[in-house]
């Protein structure tokens, strides 16, 4: 064999590997494949021209250039799994995205802050026993007074200055005509537990903290034998369920004309946790709602024999509530529904 | 209700109790004390002082030079005060004195003269001038002439005194005097009282020349006592502060005097000019229809018979209760005068001064109620303080109608410890409940097991066992009943479905982003005018406000204002809801209550907010629509939309929402004119009827097998007439295929106008859903029912293929 052959093929695989090297997108790969490796390749003329060899240098030609061609093959193929591999690496890098933007927006709206105390108390109270019911908005002398113990030309009406609507409709001054027409409803059946919670209306000028028209949640519970500690049991028990295991209530004497005796109920300071504070103006303590025994007239009026059955009722204002909650220092921001006020709310 | 602390410690012994003590147990007690007021507001080193020199000011016309004692000194004062003259005791604020508001007194230079200190108003002295009588509130205040000079004023002015002001339950009526406020204070502090359990009439001759006659029911019992003279007008210094600490204006003696009893012992009194009554007779009758009094504040009122009268044979001369007249009043002329204690029906008097306006400090006690016991005593008080400060006499005994003395009974209640203690649920000792009930001073017999317990007619408050236990419970105090659980049994409550629907809604409408909102139900017609609601308006007998007079007819006005605000305020959109009712009537008055229809308003008004990946856009009706569907996809209910004919929405652009062909609610853009009138431009309502979504709503899930078979999807573009509604294609395909066949679903998922499709005409990209539960479908098959679909629309729309 000659050595020129020989030679020759040295030097076309030293420059095909060298020029491989300086292959730089697979643009340029394909064309060292095509010129290295493809039919007009240098190795492939080489190969056609070794027809004219004797039979052992062909042979053994033929096998010197088959391992350069496999060794250019090779270099070939993992010099393109090499640039693919850079290639994607580069796409990738090119994708690359701002994860700093927003993310495609789901849309977050909020419950009403009213409606979330109201669903809150709801669900204590359903957890202790009670069942919620509802009432009419518009009611008569009858339910939302005389029924409850205020006859007409009372003092106590005073209490509660009333839309009246005609002579003998108003609207409701509070939720109480409820406990009459539940008790009526259940005509003599016991226990009774149920808590209403509905709008009111009263005839207050608006102001920061009066509003003509809020929410109470009036609770009611009637059987044999319940006791006033029973109320005060039960109302620390939703006061701790509402503010935290630390709370507790506090009676103080006051005068409902449905209720015998009747109580305001104190909690401890939300906001100062009893030290005393603005909120509750020094004392460590905040009314949060009234309540009592149910007056023996009420239970009489209503079916219930007083001789023989006690109860007690509370009513609670939802507003009082969700301001403290939520520090909110002016009811009328909660029935204005300014949306920056109402989205802060988003929160669950 | 204000009281004086130096008044309730004439009677009781306070030594060891502040008034703000005071305060905190009469507040424990169920008597909340509201504020706690030195009646002196800061005055310090102010003395008595008499004017013995007054020279006008060498520079200034309305000023004036005083010599003035202050006890074995003499000072020069420049004064501008109108009234100073020489021989008057006054207020000196010396130098160094201090007065309230933080002013402090320094011998000062008015125009050349130098003034060592101030000669002092009431009004500077941080008295509630209007208390007190005018000549005192104007100038100088002028005090009696023989109080010591160069003495403090603070204790002869009684500024040494702490007001209360106690925030009285309509219940206590008896606290309205230092009587009952004495007698509560006592059994509070279980401390012996010493007001005086009657006052015995004055000595006088013979018969009262005075006539009564009671020609009403509403006048149980009426007193009179004729006085003759009245010499001395000028009412003491010690009864104005004390008028003044309870917050009474001073008048004038005879006035005073009334006003003084009634404070002392709860019973209003009045005083008659007897020489102004005819034939000294006093009628108490109602009014006659037509009749007119002028008051005594000088008011010429209409009266009607349900109004009571005091008159005289021939005129009204009073209103009961309630204000005297004008024609009887007491005057400097006055010399004789006729005294009035009586009883009168509570709820009359109310009537009477709730149609008149007027709130008078008799009226307030006989509408809560007076004690029987007091009427004659306070009489008797009266008379007895016009004698010794006025020099006036008694004319015979007090005329009494009817004559015998007072019959009322106490109330007398069966009390069983037991149960009182069973009832409280804590066990408050037997003795501590008898302690209780002799420190009210009320009687206890003792009987087996229960007891007798005597209330006296001071507090008609008390009535039943339950008022009883009220007693024992805040003067034990609230503070020892336990918090005990109760002995109830478990129990599912009641179902709450209609609770629970509305919740879900709530629940699931914040978290497709709409903001709930919370609405007035009182509005105004012209606010709902834009809308035109059905029905008439249920409307206010008496309105706070033009804008609250009615209660509201539909949702819309009242979200449209939620809108227009957050407009208003640098929102630029949002979507939000509200669970309310609206209030319906055929006609106003009408025989039934309104009707009171909850419903879900929802409102979609301006811009939403914009994103990297979508621009701020105004909501539209689609926007509506697909919460519609999610809520109606969510409570599980199957509904159709039809065009509707709302006049306030988009003619075009709006739909009701029907279930079985009755309608659950409807959507629509608001009608440009409807935006307009409510100043939010464009913006989408949609409405549900709760009552009927409660009823069609159903969380029930049957599964149905996962289809082993694959499915088929066949999407068919179609040019098809711009106003034909897509739903015509969708209910055409099932029509034509039937609902039990091989087709499953059918859904519109492109509409395009542009190149390509002709003027007048659409294209709507429509996908077919081809399955069957048992086999393979094959192409041939779906061809086929492709082609009956598209003959079906070419027929009925005439529906062509796009190209
Ligand atoms: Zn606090």
């Amino acid at each position: 064999m000659s050595d020129t052959w020989r030679h020759e093929l040295e030097t076309i695989r030293n420059e095909a590997m060298a020029s491989l090297a300086n292959t730089s997108d697979s643009k340029a790969l394909n064309d060292w494949r095509i010129e290295v490796l493809g039919k007009k390749s240098a190795l492939s003329q080489m190969s056609k021209a070794m027809g004219s060899l004797a039979p052992e240098d062909r042979r053994a030609l033929g096998e010197a250039l088959n391992r350069v061609r496999q060794e250019l093959e090779q270099a070939w193929r993992s010099r393109q799994a090499e640039m693919e591999a850079k290639e994607k690496a580069l796409r990738l890098e090119r994708e690359r995205i701002d994860v700093t933007l927003p993310g495609r927006e789901v849309p977050l709206g909020a419950m009403h802050p009213i409606s979330r105390v109201i669903e809150e108390i709801e669900d204590i109270f359903m957890s202790l026993g009670f069942s919620v019911v509802e009432g009419p908005e518009v009611e008569t002398d009858h339910y939302n007074f005389e029924l409850l113990n205020i006859p007409k030309d009372h003092p106590a009406r005073d209490m509660q200055d009333t839309f009246y609507l005609t002579e003998e409709w108003l609207l409701r001054t509070h939720t109480s005509p409820m406990q009459v027409r539940t008790m009526e409803r259940m005509r003599g059946r016991t226990p009774i537990r149920v808590i209403v919670p509905g709008r009111v209306y009263r005839r207050d000028e608006d102001d920061a903290t009066h509003s003509h028209q809020f929410t109470q949640i009036e609770g009611l519970v009637v059987d044999e034998g319940i006791r006033m500690s029973d109320l005060k049991g039960t109302l620390e028990a939703f006061a701790k369920a509402l503010f935290g295991p630390s709370q507790r209530v506090r009676l103080r004497p006051s005068y409902f004309p449905f209720t015998e005796p009747s109580c305001e109920v104190d909690l401890v300071c939300v906001s100062c946790g009893g030290a005393g504070c603005r909120t509750c103006k020094g004392t460590g303590w905040i009314e949060i709602l009234g309540a009592g025994m149910v007056h023996p007239r009420v239970l009489d009026m209503s079916g219930y024999d007083s001789a023989r059955y006690t109860g007690f009722a509370f009513g609670l204002g939802a507003e009082r509530i969700a301001m403290l909650r939520y520090g909110i220092s002016d009811i009328r921001m909660l029935y204005q529904n300014d949306l920056r006020f109402l989205r802060q709310f988003r929160h669950a | 209700m204000r009281a004086s602390y130096k008044w309730l410690a004439e009677y009781l012994d306070l030594a060891g109790l502040s008034p703000a003590d005071l305060a905190d147990r009469l507040t424990s007690a169920g008597l909340a004390v509201d504020a706690v007021d030195p009646l002196n507001r800061g005055v310090e080193g102010v003395v008595i002082g008499k004017v013995l020199d007054v020279r006008p000011h060498p520079q200034a016309d309305r000023l004036k030079v005083c010599q003035v004692d202050v006890g074995g000194r003499q000072l020069e004062i420049v004064c501008g005060a109108p009234n100073v003259a020489p021989g008057l005791v006054v207020p000196v604020a010396l130098p160094g004195a201090k007065l309230p508001g933080g002013v402090e007194i320094r011998i000062a230079e008015f125009r050349g003269v130098s003034s060592h200190g101030m000669l002092c108003s009431a009004d500077e002295l941080g008295l509630e001038t209007r208390y007190l009588p005018k000549r005192d509130a104007e100038g100088l205040f002028v005090l009696p002439a023989d109080l010591p000079l160069g003495a403090d004023v603070v204790p002869h002015l009684h500024l040494d005194d702490v007001v209360f002001d106690l925030d009285l339950t309509p219940n206590r009526s008896d606290c309205l005097s230092i009587r009952g406020l004495v007698h509560e204070l006592s059994a509070i502090l279980r401390r012996p009282h010493r007001f005086p359990a009657s006052v015995a009439a004055p000595e006088a001759d013979g018969e009262s020349p005075l006539q009564v006659r009671l020609e009403t029911p509403r006048c149980p019992r009426y007193e009179a006592q004729l006085l003759d003279g009245a010499e001395i007008r000028e009412t003491p210094l010690w009864m104005k502060m004390r008028l003044l600490a309870m917050g009474v204006r001073s008048i004038d003696l005879v006035v005073d005097v009334t006003n003084y009893v009634m404070l002392e012992w709860g019973q209003p009194l009045h005083a008659f000019d007897a020489d102004a009554i005819a034939q000294g007779t006093i009628v108490v009758r109602q009014a006659r229809e037509g009749e007119r009094l002028v008051t005594l504040d000088g008011q010429e009122r209409a009266l009607t018979p349900d109004m009571m009268v005091i008159a005289d044979p021939e005129k009204a001369i009073g209103l009961a209760g309630v204000m005297g007249g004008e024609n009887s009043e007491i005057g400097p002329s006055t010399r004789r005068i006729a005294l009035e204690s009586a009883r009168f029906d509570g709820a009359s008097i109310r009537r009477t001064g709730q149609a008149l306006s007027l709130r008078s400090e008799a009226q307030q006690r006989f509408e809560k109620g007076v004690d029987p016991a007091a009427v004659s005593s306070a009489l008797h008080r009266a008379t007895e303080l016009l004698v010794q400060l006025a020099g006036s006499r008694p004319v015979g005994a007090p005329r009494r109608v009817p004559p015998q003395a007072d019959v009322s009974k106490p109330t007398v209640i069966s009390f069983s410890p037991h149960a009182c203690a069973r009832f409280l649920g804590v066990d408050v000792p037997e003795g501590e409940m008898r302690a209780c009930f002799e420190a009210l001073g009320f009687g206890v017999e003792h009987g087996e097991g229960a007891w007798r317990v005597e209330v006296p007619t001071r507090r008609p408050d008390i009535q039943a066992p339950a008022d009883l236990y009220e007693e024992v419970a805040r003067l034990y105090g609230y503070h020892h009943i336990p918090a005990t659980s109760m002995r109830l049994p478990v129990e599912a409550p009641e179902s709450s479905g209609h609770l629970m629907i509305v919740r879900k809604v709530r629940r699931a409408l914040v978290d497709w982003g709409l903001c709930e909102v919370r609405t007035y139900a009182l509005t105004s017609p012209e606010a709902e005018a834009p809308i035109a609601p059905s029905g008439v308006p249920v409307a206010l007998l008496r309105p706070m406000s033009d804008d609250r007079r009615v209660l509201r007819r539909h949702l819309l006005p009242s979200l449209a204002e939620v809108a227009r605000h957050n407009l208003a305020h640098q929102v630029p959109g949002g979507a939000i809801f509200e669970v309310g009712k609206m209030f319906l009537a055929s006609s106003w008055p009408q025989q039934a209550l309104p009707e009171e229809q909850q419903v879900l308003g929802m409102l979609w008004f301006g811009e939403t907010e914009g994103n990297p990946f979508e621009r701020p856009r105004p909501y539209d009706f689609y926007d509506a629509k697909g919460v519609c569907d999610a809520l109606l996809a969510r409570l599980g209910i199957r509904a159709a939309y039809q065009a509707s004919q709302h006049v306030y929405l988009h003619p075009g652009r709006q739909a009701s929402i029907e279930v079985n062909g009755a309608p659950v609610g409807f959507l629509g853009e608001l009608h440009p004119d409807v935006g307009e009138a409510y100043d939010v431009k464009r913006a989408v309502y949609a409405q549900f009827d709760l009552d009927r979504l409660f009823s069609l709503a159903s969380s029930d899930v049957r599964v149905r097998p996962i289809p082993r078979h694959p499915a088929s999807r066949r999407d068919l573009a179609v040019v098809v007439p711009s106003e034909l509604e897509s739903q015509a294609l969708i209910d055409s395909a099932w029509r034509t295929l039937g609902d039990g066949g091989d087709l499953r679903l059918v859904r519109v998922f492109d509409v395009y106008t542009g190149v390509g499709v002709p003027e007048g005409h659409k294209s709507l990209a429509v996908a077919l859903w081809f399955q069957s539960d048992e086999r393979t479908l094959t192409d041939a098959e779906i061809d086929q029912a492709v082609v009956a679909v598209l003959r079906a629309w070419e027929e009925a729309f005439g529906a062509k293929l796009r190209a």
